[in-house]
């Protein structure tokens, strides 16, 4: 592979990369927008999948020239190799989270019990805690009667 | 040259999803998942190991990155462009 960044084309390929990232970002908004918006920010969705659709269309026309409105800012071959880069790494990710999502569910990922720290709940004596409980409630209790019968008074 | 380019690229992909995962598993992660995001770590490691040690191609690596990194920092930008235009409304 070569390695070297002598020969870097940041108009051939970041530029127009950069474009297309934020034709497509606009289009999907706009799609999603427009569809599922209401009143204002549909209208706000349209406005944005129109701008989304130019700005794609306009950068086509850069690189192939196909409609004839912008000059051929882009050499064909480093555009196609751009977007098969961009594509190619989008996949890439794609593919990775997907590997990790399928391993994540494969490992048991739950902690067994022996891990637990059952210490502190050994240490516990059940019936002296519940005999507390049961004193506490009483003594609310007691206030809540004498309370009534000072009232009745 | 389109075939070394699919694979360089989606290779850089694939390391990217492990390291950036692999390192949220390993510092979040259970007891036992953990363990597996250090995996993952490995293997991202690896790949990118793997990906500046092969000579068998003339793909300019560098170009393609910069397409990627322009890729997504355009999908960014078209984000925020939908988020301002959003919170204005």
């Amino acid at each position: 592979m070569d390695m070297s960044t002598d020969n870097l084309e940041v108009m051939q390929f970041f530029a127009s990369m950069l474009i297309v990232g934020i034709g497509v970002a606009l289009l999907a908004t706009g799609m999603f927008t427009s569809y599922f918006g209401a009143g204002k920010s549909q209208k706000i969705g349209f406005a944005l999948l129109f701008l989304g659709g130019v700005t794609l269309a306009l950068v086509i026309d850069m690189a192939f020239g196909t409609i004839g409105v912008m000059p051929d800012q882009f050499v064909k071959s480093d555009f196609e190799d751009a977007l098969v880069s961009g594509v190619s790494a989008l996949s890439g990710m794609i593919i990775g989270m997907f590997v990790i999502l399928f391993v994540l569910m494969k490992v048991d990922t739950v902690d067994d019990l022996e891990d637990l720290d059952l210490e502190d709940l050994e240490d516990l004596d059940l019936d002296e805690e519940l005999k507390k409980l049961e004193e506490e409630l009483n003594q609310a209790d007691n206030d809540k009667e004498d309370g009534n019968s000072e009232e009745e008074k | 040259m389109n075939t070394e380019l699919i694979i360089s690229m989606g290779l850089v992909g694939v390391m990217l999803s492990m390291l950036f995962m692999g390192l949220l598993i390993a510092y979040y992660g259970s007891s036992k998942t953990r363990n597996v995001g250090f995996l993952f770590l490995i293997i991202g490691a690896a790949l990118a190991y793997y990906l500046t040690q092969t000579d068998t191609s003339d793909v300019a690596f560098w170009n393609g990155m910069l397409a990627f990194v322009g890729g997504m920092v355009g999908g960014i930008i078209g984000i925020i462009v939908f988020l301002v235009a959003i919170i204005k409304s």
